[in-house]
């Protein structure tokens, strides 16, 4: 704050050395030749109450003339420009530096505080930014692993549900070859059963009949006769 | 066990025969009546069923005893059918033989054959039964078809099986 100060004071005082090191004629002031000599001839005039004649001899108006062919200095101006600019410029620098350099001054600390202001708040939002990022990157990851969690407990549950189908579909397979196999093993028992029933009903049935025949009286004597032996032989 | 309707109809044709005499031939009677009626449903359905008219049924017991038994077999048998009782004849029956031999101090051996005992056969057999269960006995032969060959006797509740049905039965269980 202080070198800005300083330097501002120091661009005018600088002007101000080098227009008085540099001062010149009033025909630096870059008025033309003409109108210097114009400009003296009409003083000259009126001092001679208008005898242009009189004027026009006066050796005084005629230096006054030749000096208006001098070159003038290409920088300095007339000291009273210099005089009048330079109390101008005083003023004008005094207004500055009392009046203009706070109201500036002022105004760039307040640009500067509005500037850190906003710096700070950019920042602040910069970090509430990364903060919410933080937070929808932290939710994302949360969702992300929530996701494969799902993921992973829905393929476990697919996982369980087809062992359990399967499983169940082997035992219901298992069960009905057992009960076929066991069906199958009843009709071959069945089937072997009415087989022999109609076997041993065909023998008997003829066995019966050759018996039948074979029985006449003399037989059936014989079978009284060993069945009385057999009682008598029974003690009891 | 024999109800005492049986028992009861039994006592008395024991009574009735026994007054009348030749209690022999009657128990004979009886029982080969008794034994007709077992073996023909047709008869023993008729005797016994109450629509036909007692004084029928009666009639019916005097064509078949006409001739072939005695008067008192035919009253005892007329009596019993007369009263509605015909379908318990054959018990009634039995047990007035089991009575009767009851009262000789004998059993009664019910014999089933194909054919009949001979006289010598059926002594040898009392003889055999004597030995054999200790019990003096009176046999009563069945001519029963069904026996095929050799003989089944029932003392009671004893059973004495010898008959060729009974090997056929039992070949018949061991092919199960």
């Amino acid at each position: 704050m202080r070198n800005q100060r300083n330097r501002l004071l120091a661009a005018p005082l600088l002007a101000l050395v080098v227009l008085v090191a540099f001062a010149g004629p009033a025909s630096a002031s870059g008025e033309s030749v003409g109108g210097c000599m114009a400009e003296h001839f009409a003083e000259a005039v009126e001092t001679y109450h208008g005898n242009v004649e009189e004027a026009a001899h006066d050796v005084a108006v005629q230096d006054q003339l030749e000096k208006c062919f001098e070159a003038p200095s290409p920088i300095l101006p007339e000291m009273n420009e210099i005089i009048w600019g330079g109390g101008a410029f005083l003023v004008l620098f005094v207004l500055m530096v009392k009046k203009g350099f706070p109201a500036v001054q002022g105004a760039m600390d307040a640009r500067a505080d509005r500037i850190r202001a906003d710096l700070d708040e950019a920042d602040q939002a910069k970090l509430d930014a990364q903060s919410v990022k933080a937070g929808y990157e932290a939710r994302l990851a949360d969702a992300k692993s929530e996701a494969s969690r799902l993921i992973d407990e829905a393929r476990g549950d697919a996982e369980r549900v087809r062992a359990d189908l399967v499983a169940r579909a082997e035992a219901d397979a298992a069960g009905i070859r057992e009960r076929a196999a066991a069906e199958s093993d009843a009709a071959k028992a069945q089937a072997i059963a009415d087989l022999r029933t109609e076997v041993a009903a065909i023998a008997l049935g003829a066995a019966e009949r050759v018996v039948q025949s074979s029985l006449d009286a003399e037989v059936q004597g014989n079978l009284i006769d060993a069945y009385i032996d057999e009682v008598a032989g029974t003690d009891g | 066990m024999a109800d005492a309707a049986v028992t009861g109809y039994a006592e008395a044709l024991f009574a009735v025969a026994s007054v009348e005499g030749d209690l022999s031939a009657v128990e004979d009677e009886l029982f080969n009546f008794a034994q007709a009626l077992r073996s023909n449903d047709e008869l023993r359905s008729t005797l016994a069923d109450g629509n036909v008219p007692a004084a029928r049924r009666l009639q019916v017991v005097d064509d078949l005893l006409d001739g072939r038994s005695s008067a008192t077999t035919s009253v005892l048998v007329s009596m019993v059918v007369g009263a509605g009782r015909a379908s318990e004849l054959p018990a009634i029956v039995d047990a007035f033989i089991e009575r009767s031999a009851a009262s000789r101090n004998k059993a009664v051996a019910t014999v089933r054959a194909a054919v009949d005992l001979t006289a010598d056969q059926r002594d040898r057999l009392t003889a055999a039964i004597k030995v054999s269960t200790g019990k003096d006995v009176e046999i009563r032969v069945v001519e029963d078809p069904s026996v095929l060959g050799g003989v089944v006797t029932e003392i009671g509740d004893d059973i004495i099986d010898g008959s060729v049905r009974r090997r056929l039965n039992q070949l018949r269980e061991s092919f199960r």
